[in-house]
C-alpha cells in the first residue's frame, strides 16, 4: 500500500486517564477501499472513527489524512463525510436543504447546487421525496438521504456509524448492497462501524475485528473466515466448533494437537507456537462430514443429541470427543436428518479446515 | 359496556379540574367581558323613566310623564344610596351630570307638577334635548362607550362615533406603550437568557442545578420585594449611583428611579427566569450529534450556530418569549413602583378605574382589549416565527 488515503499510528485514546478505549492502533487504509470495523459493543469502534472524524482527539499517537497530520484541525475542516446510527438529519429542514447545505458550506457555486442535489437523490432514488421534512420519511428512506447528503459535496472518505443499526432485518441486507453500490460508482473511500458479521463480510473489501480496543485481526472477508487468527476472531466471526489442547507436534503449517481427553486431531498453524503451548482448534460446521464410511485426515465417533431445522439446511448437534456442543451442518434430506435420537455417528474433517489458533488471553 | 364505563370514571375523575377551570377561568372572563360592555344603571335605578322614554322619538322634550318618573325616583334613589352608581355612570358619560343628578334628588320637595317646567326652572340643562337622548340612550342592556373610549373613540350626543377630545385620548399610545415595553423586555430576556441557558447546559450535572438555582433565586421572593430593592439600588442617592460616582464614570448622579430605564431593568430581572427555563431544556434535549453531522458537512462553528442549534432551539425561544411577552403585558407593580407617569402600562389603568374611580366598565374594557390584542399579537407571531410551529426537536 504505497498511498495510503488514512493512516492511525499507534493511536491510543483513553477518556479518564485509566482505561484505555484504543489502544496502540495502527492502521492503513487504501484509497477507495470498502473498511469495516468489525467488533462487539463498547470495543472502540465509535472512538476510533470519532478520533478520525475529528469529534475527538487521541490522547496519543498521530492520524493522518492524505499524508497530512489530522492532529488540532477542526472536524469541518477534515472534508470527511459522516453518516450516524440515527441519520442525524436537520429536522427543520426540507430533504432537499439537507442536501443543499454541505454544498453551501463548501462555497460551491449557486448554479451548480441544484444538479448536485437533484444527481444525489436519484442516486438513493428519492427525488419524489424532495420537499419532504425528515420526520415524514420511513427509517429506510431517512438513511437513503443520510448516506444521499454525505456523499453530495464529493468527500474523499466517507465514515459511516451501525447506519442500518437502527433498521429491521430486510431493509438492512437491502440498503447494504446500496451502500455497497455506490461505493463501487463513486469511487470514494468507506470507512464503515457495525457490530454485525453478517454485514461487514457482505459488504467489505477488508474487516477490521475489535476487541477491547485493539485491532484483533485485519484481512479480507475470506480470509478472516477461513483463517481466523486468534479464538477472539473466530468466534466472532461465523459459527465455529472449539476445542481445548496443546500443541503436540509441528511441522511449518502443519500440527498435531492433543485434546484434553487424549485425542489427537491434526490441524493447520500459523501462529508462531512452540510445542508444549496451550492452543485452541477451531472448526466450522459447513466443513465436517458426517456418514459411516467418510474418511479424512480427522475421524471421530460422534453421537446425534439434537437436529434443527433451518429451511435450506440442518444443523446437527452431537457429542465429540467430550463436547456436547458439536456442530455440524448438513443438506437438508441428508439421512441423518432423520436419524433417532443417540444414532452412533462418525464425523471427519480435513487436517486444513481444522485451524490450531491462540486461545483468548 | 366496559368502554363506557371507562369513560364515566375518567370523565368523573377529569370533572374537579373541569369545574376549577370553568370557575377561575372562563367565568370571571365573561363575567369582564359583560361588565365592559354591560348598562344596568339606567335600567335599574330608573325603571318608569326607562319606560317613559321608550316610546319617545328623541325630538323636542320627551313626555311630562318622563319628567315626573325622573324626580320621584332620583329622589328615591338617593335615600337608597343607588344614586351614587347612576351619578357615577352618567358623570363618565357626560362631565357634570353628577351635579345634576344630585340637585335634582335634593330638589324633589320644592318641586312640583307641572313637572317638565318645574324641572327646567330648576335646572336649564333639563330642557335639553341631548340631555334626555343621552339618558335614552342608556337605557339599552349593553354599551359600546366603555370599548370606544378604551380605544380614544366616543359616542356623539347622537349616538354616532367620533374620536374623543384630546384630553381623554391616552388609551391607544397606553396600548402601544404597553406592547412596546413587553416587546423589548421579551427582546431583552431572550436575548440575555439564551446564553445562559446555553452555558447552563453545558455544564456538569452538579454545576447546572448550582447554577439553576442562582437563576431560580428570585422567585424565592415576592416581585413587590423584587421591585423595591430595585427601587434602592436605582435612587439617586442609591448604591449604583454611589458606585458610578465612586469610579468617576459621573459626577452627578443619574437619574435612573422613574424613567423607562428603571422599567426594563426591574422587569427583564423579574421575568428572566421565564426564558432560561424553557430554554434550558430544549438546549438539554438537543442531540448534540446535529452539530457533529453539521460540523462533518463543513460548517465552521458559527454557521453550526446559525443554521442548526438557533432554528432547532427556537421552540424554547418561542416558548420563553411568549411567556415572557404574555406576564410583560399584564405587569403592574414594576411600572408602577420604578416607572414615571409616562411608563405606566395598562394594567395600570386598569387598577386604576377598579380602585380610584369605581369605573369598572372601563377597567374591564381595557382588560378585554388587551386581551384580544395580546391574542391577536401572539396569532401573528404564530406564523411569522417558525419556532411556533415547529413542535419537536428531535425526530
Ligand atoms: N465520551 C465518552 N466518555 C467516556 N467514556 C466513553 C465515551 N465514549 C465512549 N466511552 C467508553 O469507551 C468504550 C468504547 O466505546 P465506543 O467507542 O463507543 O465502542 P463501540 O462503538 O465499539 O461500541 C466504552 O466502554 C464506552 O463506555
Ligand atoms: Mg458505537
Amino acid at each position: 500500500m504505497h498511498d495510503p488515503i488514512v493512516t492511525f499510528e499507534q493511536v491510543t485514546k483513553s477518556y479518564d486517564g485509566r482505561t484505555r478505549v484504543v489502544e496502540a492502533l495502527d492502521l492503513r487504509l487504501a484509497r477507495g477501499e470498502f473498511l469495516t470495523m468489525l467488533g462487539p459493543s463498547g470495543s472502540g469502534k465509535t472512538t476510533t472513527l470519532m478520533m478520525l472524524a475529528g469529534f475527538e482527539d487521541p490522547t496519543s499517537g498521530t492520524i493522518t489524512l492524505e499524508g497530512k497530520k489530522l492532529n488540532h484541525v477542526p472536524a469541518h475542516r477534515r472534508g470527511i463525510g459522516m453518516v450516524f446510527q440515527n441519520y442525524a438529519l436537520f429536522p427543520h429542514m426540507t430533504v432537499a436543504e439537507n442536501l443543499v447545505f454541505p454544498l453551501q458550506m463548501h462555497g460551491v457555486p449557486k448554479a451548480e447546487i441544484e444538479p448536485k442535489v437533484k444527481r444525489a437523490l436519484e442516486m438513493v432514488r428519492l427525488p419524489h421525496l424532495r420537499d419532504r421534512k425528515p420526520t415524514q420519511l420511513s427509517g429506510g428512506q431517512q438513511q437513503r438521504v443520510a448516506v444521499a447528503r454525505a456523499l453530495v459535496y464529493g468527500p474523499k472518505l466517507v465514515l459511516m456509524d451501525e447506519p442500518l443499526g437502527a433498521l429491521d432485518k430486510q431493509l438492512r441486507e437491502e440498503l447494504q448492497l446500496e451502500i455497497k453500490h455506490l461505493h463501487e460508482e463513486l469511487g470514494v473511500t468507506i470507512v464503515y462501524v457495525t457490530h454485525d458479521q453478517s454485514e461487514a463480510l457482505t459488504m467489505s473489501d477488508r474487516i477490521a475485528v475489535f476487541h477491547h480496543g485493539r485491532v484483533q485481526q485485519l484481512a479480507t472477508p475470506a480470509e478472516l473466515y477461513e483463517r481466523p487468527a486468534n479464538a477472539f476472531v473466530a468466534s466472532f466471526i461465523g459459527e465455529n466448533n472449539r476445542f481445548n489442547g496443546t500443541l503436540a507436534a509441528r511441522d511449518g503449517t502443519a500440527c498435531r494437537v492433543r485434546l484434553s481427553g487424549g485425542e489427537e486431531v491434526a490441524a493447520a498453524i500459523e501462529a508462531d507456537l512452540a510445542v508444549g503451548a496451550p492452543v485452541v482448534l477451531s472448526v466450522r460446521p459447513e466443513r465436517v462430514a458426517i456418514g459411516a464410511h467418510v474418511s479424512a485426515d480427522n475421524c471421530f465417533a460422534a453421537e446425534l443429541l439434537e437436529v434443527i431445522y433451518l429451511g435450506d439446511h440442518c444443523k446437527l448437534r452431537l457429542r465429540v470427543a467430550g463436547s456436547e456442543a458439536f456442530i455440524a451442518k448438513v443438506p437438508a434430506g441428508d439421512p441423518a436428518t432423520i436419524a433417532p435420537r443417540g444414532t452412533p455417528l462418525t464425523v471427519a474433517w480435513p487436517a486444513q479446515a481444522c485451524r490450531a489458533i491462540p486461545p483468548l488471553d | 359496556m366496559a368502554i363506557s364505563r371507562n369513560n364515566l370514571l375518567a370523565a368523573g375523575l377529569i370533572a374537579p379540574l373541569f369545574v376549577v377551570v370553568v370557575a377561575s377561568f372562563i367565568v370571571p372572563l365573561l363575567v369582564t367581558l359583560y361588565t365592559a360592555i354591560g348598562n344596568p344603571e339606567v335600567r335599574q335605578t330608573l325603571p318608569l323613566t326607562t319606560g317613559a322614554l321608550r316610546d319617545w322619538n328623541g325630538e323636542g322634550l320627551p313626555p311630562e310623564a318622563a319628567f315626573a318618573a325622573v324626580i320621584a325616583e332620583l329622589a328615591q334613589a338617593q335615600e337608597g344610596q343607588a344614586i351614587g352608581q347612576l351619578s357615577r355612570r352618567l358623570n363618565f358619560e357626560q362631565t357634570g351630570l353628577r351635579t345634576l343628578l344630585l340637585k335634582t334628588a335634593r330638589a324633589k320637595e320644592t318641586l312640583a307638577a307641572p313637572y317638565r317646567e318645574s324641572l327646567v326652572a330648576l335646572d336649564t340643562r333639563w330642557g335639553d334635548t341631548e340631555l334626555w337622548q343621552l339618558l335614552k340612550r342608556n337605557t339599552g342592556t349593553l354599551t359600546p362607550l366603555f370599548l370606544l373610549r378604551s380605544l380614544d373613540l366616543t359616542l356623539t350626543p347622537a349616538g354616532s362615533v367620533a374620536q374623543a377630545p384630546k384630553e381623554d385620548a391616552v388609551f391607544l399610545p397606553l396600548f402601544a406603550r404597553t406592547f412596546v415595553i413587553s416587546f423589548w423586555v421579551t427582546v431583552l430576556c431572550v436575548v440575555i437568557g439564551y446564553p445562559v441557558a446555553y452555558t447552563l447546559s453545558t455544564l456538569s450535572q452538579r454545576a447546572a442545578n448550582i447554577g439553576m438555582a442562582l437563576v431560580l433565586v428570585p422567585f424565592w421572593t415576592s416581585i413587590l420585594v423584587r421591585t423595591t430593592a430595585w427601587f434602592i439600588l436605582l435612587q439617586r442617592e442609591g448604591p449604583v449611583n454611589a458606585l458610578l460616582r465612586g469610579l468617576s464614570i459621573v459626577d452627578e448622579p443619574v437619574t435612573m428611579i422613574f424613567t423607562r430605564f428603571a422599567v426594563y431593568v426591574a422587569m427583564v430581572h423579574v421575568l428572566l427566569p421565564f426564558v432560561v427555563l424553557p430554554l434550558y431544556s430544549v438546549m438539554k434535549g438537543l442531540d448534540p450529534v446535529y452539530l457533529r453531522a453539521a460540523a462533518s458537512l463543513g460548517a465552521p462553528p458559527w454557521q453550526r450556530f446559525l443554521r442548526v442549534y438557533l432554528p432547532m432551539t427556537m421552540p424554547g425561544v418561542a416558548a420563553g418569549g411568549l411567556m415572557v411577552f404574555m406576564l410583560s403585558v399584564g405587569f403592574y407593580i414594576t411600572p408602577a413602583l420604578v416607572g414615571g407617569p409616562n411608563d405606566q402600562m395598562v394594567s395600570y389603568f386598569i387598577a386604576f378605574f377598579t380602585n380610584q374611580t369605581i369605573n369598572w366598565g372601563m377597567a374591564a374594557a381595557l382588560a378585554c382589549l388587551l386581551l384580544l390584542m395580546t391574542g391577536i399579537l401572539v396569532g401573528v407571531a404564530r406564523l411569522v416565527v417558525p419556532g411556533f410551529r415547529l413542535g419537536s426537536v428531535s425526530p
